[in-house]
């Protein structure tokens, strides 16, 4: 049974009152003594988690219990293991300094035996509840953590289903919303577009970059999938779907209320502009469009250029490349298509691994 | 605890019942201090720093002897030696030298009936 007492450590010089001390907790407790300050210091130091207690004299050799209190305040250690003066002397000062440095309580010698126990265990007691319940609290903490990593897990799983869902509908494979993400994420994350930006905004952009084109949603089978040029009534009705993506999106609470939302709805509604106030829908010019938003852009161009799709076929990177830097699919920063460029072939990785 | 015990005890000032307590009705443990207390060299420390007129070793003895009178109830030499403790805490050496018969009476009577204890 020794082995499940708790310790407590008794530090005086006098023998008697450690005695004393010792005859009415050994019953509950393993005993630990020390004489001195300095002794009672190393033993605190070696193992201060597996002391359930220390009663403290004042007057001692080598290293006084106040000395040794002032030590223990220091290192936070008051705080772990609850600390009783044991002090003859009830002037005012000692036990003021005492309770400021962090005693739990001080008792006055010689002791009343009852008096002594009933206190000592009741803080101790105090103590163990208070180390339970946060272990428990932390144990909660955890789980949450864990739930609602879950939840926001499963909430983009939601959102990227329901891009890809829409992308399908347009007769494409459904890797183009998976390649947007990754080309923006990653000249954000290894180009300075992203300066300023943390990962996990990032991440959110990426995120946002997925559901670009959910505003694809409310565009006729007939004009979607059109084989061939659209005709300008059939191009203006394509032109919405920037404006009704970002209506989508302002009208599901759980994306509204999204981290990610800002950029998602950013992103829907001006995938399409152009650097000299060459897109639509509002003509935004330079830097009226959010780097990130711009990013999406040129990506999104660049992934229609070098794939198959139902009005053309695939383009190889080198003349995707030339047709972008020409401004056949509009404008585009310059300091934005330097990066691009520069990692361009870094980025034919996405399309060789997706293949 | 016998009977005749416990009455030389209280004769002396010991206040029996109040020591068992604090030793927990362990007896033992408690006569063991109690008959130790003859060879503790605190009391002839303290006369002989009075002697020299050192206030410092004075207390520090006075301060012991105090302590372990005070474990044991011995209430008559605890009231006295806390007075000395108290004069000599102060710095008052000659105040604290004063008090020191009326001490050393009650420490031999104590001594004395310790010594028909054993």
């Amino acid at each position: 049974m020794e082995e499940n007492k708790e310790n407590l450590l008794i530090v005086d010089d006098e023998e008697i009152n450690r005695a004393v001390l010792a005859n009415i907790f050994s019953g509950e407790y393993h005993i630990i003594e020390a004489e001195d300050g300095m002794e009672a210091l190393e033993i605190i130091r070696s193992g201060a988690d597996s002391l359930s207690a220390v009663l403290l004299d004042v007057v001692m050799p080598r290293l006084s219990g106040i000395e040794l209190l002032r030590k223990l305040s220091q290192e936070g250690l008051t705080n772990r293991i609850p600390v009783f003066l044991v002090t003859a002397d009830s002037a005012g000062s000692t036990m003021k300094e005492a309770y400021e440095l962090g005693v739990m309580d001080v008792i006055l010698k010689p002791v009343v035996s009852y008096v002594v126990h009933r206190r000592v265990n009741s803080v101790v007691e105090l103590f163990r509840a208070r180390r339970r319940l946060g272990e428990e609290v932390e144990r909660q903490r955890d789980q949450l953590l864990l739930q609602t990593q879950k939840l926001a897990e499963m909430g983009m799983g939601m959102v990227e289903a329901l891009a890809t869902a829409i992308e399908f509908r347009s007769d494409e494979s459904g890797e183009h919303v998976h390649r947007i993400h990754d080309i923006t994420c990653h000249l954000l994350s290894s180009t300075p577009l992203g300066d300023g930006l943390s990962e996990e905004q990032i991440k959110l952009i990426g995120l946002g970059a997925v559901t670009h084109d959910v505003g694809k949603i409310s565009i006729p089978d007939a004009v979607l999938n059109k084989k061939g040029r659209l005709t300008p009534e059939e191009y203006e009705l394509m032109k919405t779907h920037t404006v009704r993506g970002a209506e989508l999106l302002s009208k599901i609470p759980q994306m509204r209320e999204h981290s990610s939302y800002q950029y998602a709805y950013d992103i829907a509604l001006h995938h399409h502009e152009r650097w000299d106030g060459g897109g639509y829908p509002d003509h935004l010019k330079g830097d009226e469009t959010p780097i990130w938003t711009q990013i999406v852009a040129l990506a999104d161009v660049y992934d229609a250029l070098v794939s198959k799709r139902c009005y053309k076929d695939a383009f190889d990177a080198e003349t995707a490349l030339t047709m972008i830097r020409e401004g056949k699919c509009g404008m585009f920063n310059p300091r934005l298509l330097d990066y691009f460029c520069r990692e361009e072939p870094a980025l034919r990785g996405y399309y060789l691994r997706n293949a | 605890m016998d009977e005749m015990k416990r009455q030389l005890l209280l004769a002396e000032g010991v206040d029996v019942d109040e020591a068992m307590e604090r030793f927990m009705g362990n007896e033992a443990l408690m006569m063991k201090f109690l008959l130790r207390f003859p060879q503790d060299e605190n009391f002839a420390k303290l006369k002989q720093a009075m002697a020299q007129g050192d206030t410092a070793a004075a207390f520090e003895a006075a301060h012991t002897l105090k302590g372990v009178a005070g474990n044991l109830s011995m209430k008559t030499f605890f009231r006295q030696v806390s007075d000395i403790v108290e004069e000599l805490r102060s710095g008052n050496l000659a105040e604290a030298e004063a008090k020191m018969p009326d001490l050393e009476t009650v420490y031999v009577k104590t001594l004395d009936m310790l010594r028909q204890l054993a």
